[in-house]
């Protein structure tokens, strides 16, 4: 690592946002009310699969609801997440329909003057179903035998026959596994099961629509990306995009849930159209839990290797039940074909993956985007394939890892690009040491047993790359000088709680030399930025912060060129340093006294002598996604009598490069953890076959978290990051967020695996599982 | 629907039984609210309880201790008169729902509601609690309350009946012992997926007296007596606590649901008694 002197990266800082957060003062669109807003409502269906035969909404409209179906907004067949290239996306939404294929698929709304009132006429639309056979397991859903959920849906433009509710495939080859199982000596096989998980961000998703007297629309929404959000309105409703204004506002968490535009928004959108005044929904949690769920697998993972522990083939199977729409299962296979080839070298695979329709909630990104799956089935048969050659799993993988200068596609086939910094071995060394890993030894008595598991794991920073590939990648900023030498910058990249944006306060601070306190995050919408495609893929940070940070290097240029006509030095031989003091950059030419001036002052003296404002704006497309890679050791406690498993202990590893907010990116580790060990332990969402309801009903009284009470204290936890710079990133950082959960699941049940000698191939690992397999163990003997 | 908010216990009992249609008690509104929510439930009037302040007290007596039905759980829980003479309802009361669902949740609203997993209901079984109840005729009834509970939901009282107060009788030998275990999928926040209370009169691991209480093993909070006949007037030797575990385990009808297989309840059954007879015993073995 080279020695910086940094000001602002690096440092402890008080969230700019923090205390209105804190102290409940920030505005979420919750908290939204206009001069004439109506309250919208959302009548869903309460089947799995039907047909509406006929719907009525006169006596909710005697009410003075205004009330709308599937007849009434724009016959458009769209795709909710555009990340990806119009050509390879996949499109079977609308924004109400008459063929609901989950409980819960939105067929009409309404709206009136209060929240009672809509109520009300919800239950007043009298609508005939007919109800449709409904499928709830993607294998089953497969058979040739089974119902079609779907004819046709889009691919791009073009109009594609589904067969056996294949929603997606990909297969993807390189070498040939046939010869590189030949040439293994030993060779595991296993099937991994992960559950479909609910988001639980805490806001559900709103939206507020208020109608403009041009013909146009402002929207506030719950979203990861307004640009996004803006261009799928402007298509759907055909309205000029300069005419569709996607405000930017607070969302309280996000976790993928709004990677999409949520399906609430166009539905607001066409209420507020119809009545033209302002409508505001937002969704009741019940709604929100059959909104999106995470995306479930089954994984079918088979490696071979070399005595010596040389992996030399693998072969992936996977399907995926995706519930009742395709949120781009496509790119999904990809990266999950991605994730597993970017851990491990290996010179022959093959990867099968399908995605299925079903009857269920639909699934979308989730922490991770099917990495946390991946990394669950690699890590747990890494631990297998260890133990079989009597390795010490650390060692097997530092010998397979993928590292420094190799290449990986942890974004799917299509985004390349070489790793140029990598602290996989300073972790798993020093992760050892932390957690006692050569140290650990077995109890195998007693009621409580203790074990420790390790797994490592990694996340793209964003999705950039050389080549353009399926994924759309670039985000932009515009950054301004103000004439007392405080900056503003505007980025549509949204911050969804993890502090992104104070991070990229932090880069602009540290590139210009400015005091923090000085740097101002503005309030932008669609109108007043340049665009950014999502806050996704542990992106944030190197590419919307890599973005600003060329924009900041611009307007520094131009500062520099003003200082330079007034300090009468070349722009080159001028530099800058912050004076806390004067809470001031100052731009000076060394060794020369007196030739000294503030940011201030040239941008004051720039204004005055009507030279211009020091701004620029552009765009960067990062031509790199680094993997901020991570590695746990998590130690657990086993109770043999009642099968309960408590997280006791954990190390949490970090390769995020810079670490710029070090705090939160503490906060992120915790995180991510607290998330991984719900997803390894308790977080599930199963069906009831005969009504197609999610059993909780949508209630978290059963839809299950940890509380504080069942992981580790904060004081068993430990975190460590590495002494990495990424030098494509800016100041030399990272991402950070997605990866800190992904390798999660599969620590746990190693740490299982440890404990008890048990190995669990399906996640949540309840405390039934454990007491059943205990007692198979012992009637065994 | 309709609502009311009478200030008197008088004016709650005549809008009971006035026949207004389906009306509803409402207390702390814990169970009612949701299932409301979930139209599990469909009143035609609701009658808040809320503001009957009379009927929220904890009073210790000579013999027992009475609990008002407006007692909300958090109360209970910080009571030292509780903790003194019931320590196992404390405990229960505790480890009930969260800070937030304590403060409204009363202990009337608990009973009434009769979830199998009603969390105040097996020490209160235990305890060998007695429910006094009150009709629009002003007839007062006191049920034990291994009488009270029907079935899920269900319970003895009649449309225009309510619950006055409970009273836990103050126990009288000084070998009473009593513990109290409660098992969720996670420590807080969680409803039962079994819970177990013990009251048991022993001396020198000879027991004179025992009453076990169970929660959401069976349609409604029950009592293991078969089980508990097998500890009565007995030695308590670990053969005994072997057999009466397999006794248990036969002796509940847990259902399968989406917190708990029925396997799972009637395995934690005999985990937990083993467990609850420990704790009980450990001072006098050895
Ligand atoms: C998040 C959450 C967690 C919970 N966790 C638990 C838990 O861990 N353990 C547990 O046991 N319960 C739990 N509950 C359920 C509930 O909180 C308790 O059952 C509570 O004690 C009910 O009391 P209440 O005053 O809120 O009842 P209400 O909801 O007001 O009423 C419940 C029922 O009792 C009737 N009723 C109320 N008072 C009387 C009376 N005096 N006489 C006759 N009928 C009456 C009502 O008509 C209704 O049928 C939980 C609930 C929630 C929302």
């Amino acid at each position: 690592m080279t020695k910086t002197h940094y000001h602002a990266i690096g440092k402890k800082t008080v969230r700019k946002d923090g205390l209105a957060k804190v102290t409940g003062q920030e505005i979420y669109t919750s908290d939204l009310f206009l001069p004439r807003m109506l309250h919208g409502r959302v009548l869903r269906s309460p089947y799995p699969h039907a047909r509406v035969k006929k719907i009525d909404t006169r006596s909710a409209e005697a009410l003075g609801a205004v009330c709308i179906t599937f007849k009434e907004v724009p016959d458009i067949t769209y795709a909710e997440r555009i990340v990806t290239i119009p050509q390879k996306t996949f499109k079977d939404r609308h924004v109400l329909t008459d063929h609901p294929r989950h409980v819960g698929e939105a067929v009409a709304a309404v709206a009136a003057e209060t929240a009672e009132l809509a109520e009300k006429a919800l239950g007043l639309i009298r609508v005939e179903y007919e109800r449709l056979p409904a499928l709830f397991d993607a294998v089953e859903a497969m058979k040739p035998e089974s119902i079609a959920l779907y004819e046709t849906i889009f691919f791009g433009q073009e109009e594609l026959r589904v067969s056996n509710n294949v929603a997606a495939t990909r297969e993807i080859i390189e070498g040939d596994i046939e010869k590189g199982f030949l040439e293994s000596e030993i060779i595991v096989e296993e099937e991994f099961r992960t559950g479909r998980v609910y988001h639980a961000q805490m806001e559900t998703k709103s939206v507020v629509c208020q109608p403009e007297a041009d013909g146009g629309i402002t929207v506030w929404t719950t979203t990861q990306t307004i640009h996004n959000v803006r261009q799928l309105l402007g298509e759907i409703f055909k309205i000029p995009l300069n005419k569709v204004n996607v405000k930017k506002i607070s969302v309280g968490g996000a976790f993928g849930s709004s990677i999409q535009m949520n399906s609430v928004v166009p539905i607001g959108v066409a209420l507020a159209l119809k009545a033209r005044r302002p409508v505001k929904i937002v969704l009741t949690r019940e709604e929100d839990m059959v909104d999106h769920c995470k995306y479930p697998s089954y994984i079918r993972l088979k490696l071979g290797a070399k005595k010596d522990g040389k992996l030399m083939a693998g072969h992936m199977r996977v399907i995926v039940d995706i519930g009742a729409h395709n949120t781009q299962a496509y790119p999904l296979l990809g990266c999950m074909a991605g994730w597993w080839v970017s851990l491990y070298r290996l010179p022959h695979l093959k990867f099968e993956g399908k995605a299925v329709y079903t009857n269920k909630v639909p699934a979308c990104a989730m922490q991770g985007f099917g990495n946390p799956q991946v990394t669950f089935a690699v890590e747990s048969l890494m631990e297998i394939l260890a133990e079989i050659l009597g390795m010490d799993s650390i060692d097997l993988r530092l010998k397979n890892y993928v590292g420094l200068g190799e290449t990986f596609w942890g974004q799917g086939p299509t985004v390349r690009s070489i790793i140029q910094s990598c602290g996989v071995e300073e972790m798993l060394l020093k992760g050892a040491e932390l957690s006692g890993w050569k140290e650990r030894k077995k109890t195998l008595e007693g009621t409580i047993r203790r074990g420790l598991g390790m797994a490592r794991g990694f996340h793209t920073s964003g999705a950039g790359a050389p080549m353009p590939g399926e994924v759309i990648d670039y985000s932009g900023s515009i950054v301004k000088i103000n004439e007392d030498g405080s900056v503003d910058f505007m980025t549509a990249l949204m911050d969804l709680g993890g502090g992104t944006l104070d991070a990229l306060a932090k880069i602009v601070a540290e590139e210009l030399k400015v005091p923090l306190e000085k740097v101002g995050i503005s309030s932008v919408d669609t109108r007043t930025t340049v665009y950014d495609v999502c806050t996704h893929a542990t992106r944030g940070i190197y590419c919307g912060g890599g973005a600003l940070h060329k924009v900041t290097a611009q307007a520094k240029s131009k500062l520099l060129e003003f200082a330079s006509r007034i300090l009468q030095a070349p722009p080159h031989a001028l530099k800058i340093e912050i004076d806390e003091e004067a809470g001031q950059g100052m731009i000076y030419v060394e060794g020369v006294p007196g030739k000294r001036i503030s940011v201030g002052e040239v941008a004051k003296t720039a204004q005055i002598n009507n030279w211009g404002t020091i701004a620029a704006v552009d765009s960067l497309r990062q031509v790199n996604c680094p993997p901020t890679f991570n590695a746990q050791f998590i130690e657990v406690e086993v109770n043999t009598e009642t099968g309960v498993i408590r997280p006791v202990r954990a190390v949490l590893c970090s390769d995020a490069g810079q670490v710029i907010n070090p705090d939160l990116a503490e906060g992120q580790l915790y995180g991510g953890l607290y998330r991984g060990l719900g997803y390894a332990l308790l977080e599930d969402t199963d069906y009831d076959k005969e009504t197609g309801e999610l059993k909780n009903r949508g209630l978290f009284t059963d839809f299950k978290m940890l509380t504080a009470e069942e992981i580790p204290r904060l004081e068993d936890i430990q975190t460590y990051f590495t002494h990495t710079r990424e030098p494509t990133g800016p100041f030399g950082a990272k991402g950070i967020g997605e990866a800190a959960l992904n390798p999660t699941a599969a620590a746990v049940v190693n740490a299982i695996y440890d404990a008890i000698g048990i190995r669990f191939t399906k996640i949540p690992v309840t405390p039934e599982m454990v007491l059943k397999a205990l007692n198979e163990k012992r009637n065994q003997g | 629907m309709e609502y009311y908010r009478p200030q008197h216990l008088k004016r709650v009992l005549q809008l009971l039984g006035g026949g207004k249609g389906k009306a509803k008690l409402i207390a702390g509104g814990t169970n009612v609210i949701p299932d409301l929510r979930g139209k599990t439930i469909q009143p035609d009037a609701l009658i808040d309880l809320s503001h009957l302040k009379s009927l929220s007290y904890i009073k210790e007596g000579n013999k027992s201790i009475r609990l008002g039905a407006l007692t909300t759980i958090a109360q209970m829980a910080s009571s030292k008169v509780i903790k003194n003479y019931a320590p196992i309802l404390s405990e229960a009361a505790q480890q009930l729902g969260n800070p937030l669902v304590r403060n409204r949740a009363t202990i009337g609203g608990n009973l009434s509601d009769a979830s199998p997993a009603a969390d105040t209901a097996p020490p209160l079984l235990a305890l060998d609690a007695r429910i006094i109840t009150e009709n629009a005729t002003n007839n007062k009834k006191a049920i034990p309350i291994d009488q009270f509970f029907k079935g899920p939901n269900q319970t003895v009282l009649k449309r225009d009946e309510m619950i006055k107060e409970i009273i836990v009788p103050k126990w009288t030998s000084p070998h009473i012992k009593t513990a109290y275990i409660k098992l969720g999928l996670r420590n807080s926040m969680s409803i039962s997926v079994i819970s177990m209370a013990l009251w048991i009169d022993v001396e020198e691991m000879f027991c004179k007296q025992i009453r076990i209480g169970l929660g959401a093993v069976a349609p409604t909070p029950i009592r293991a007596l078969k089980t508990e006949e097998m500890v009565t007037g007995k030695e308590i030797t670990p053969d005994l606590i072997e057999a009466c575990g397999s006794e248990l385990k036969k002796e509940v009808r847990p259902i399968t649901d989406i917190r708990a297989s029925a396997e799972y309840r009637r395995e934690m059954a005999s985990v937990l008694f083993k467990r609850l007879i420990e704790r009980v015993t450990f001072e006098q073995r050895e």
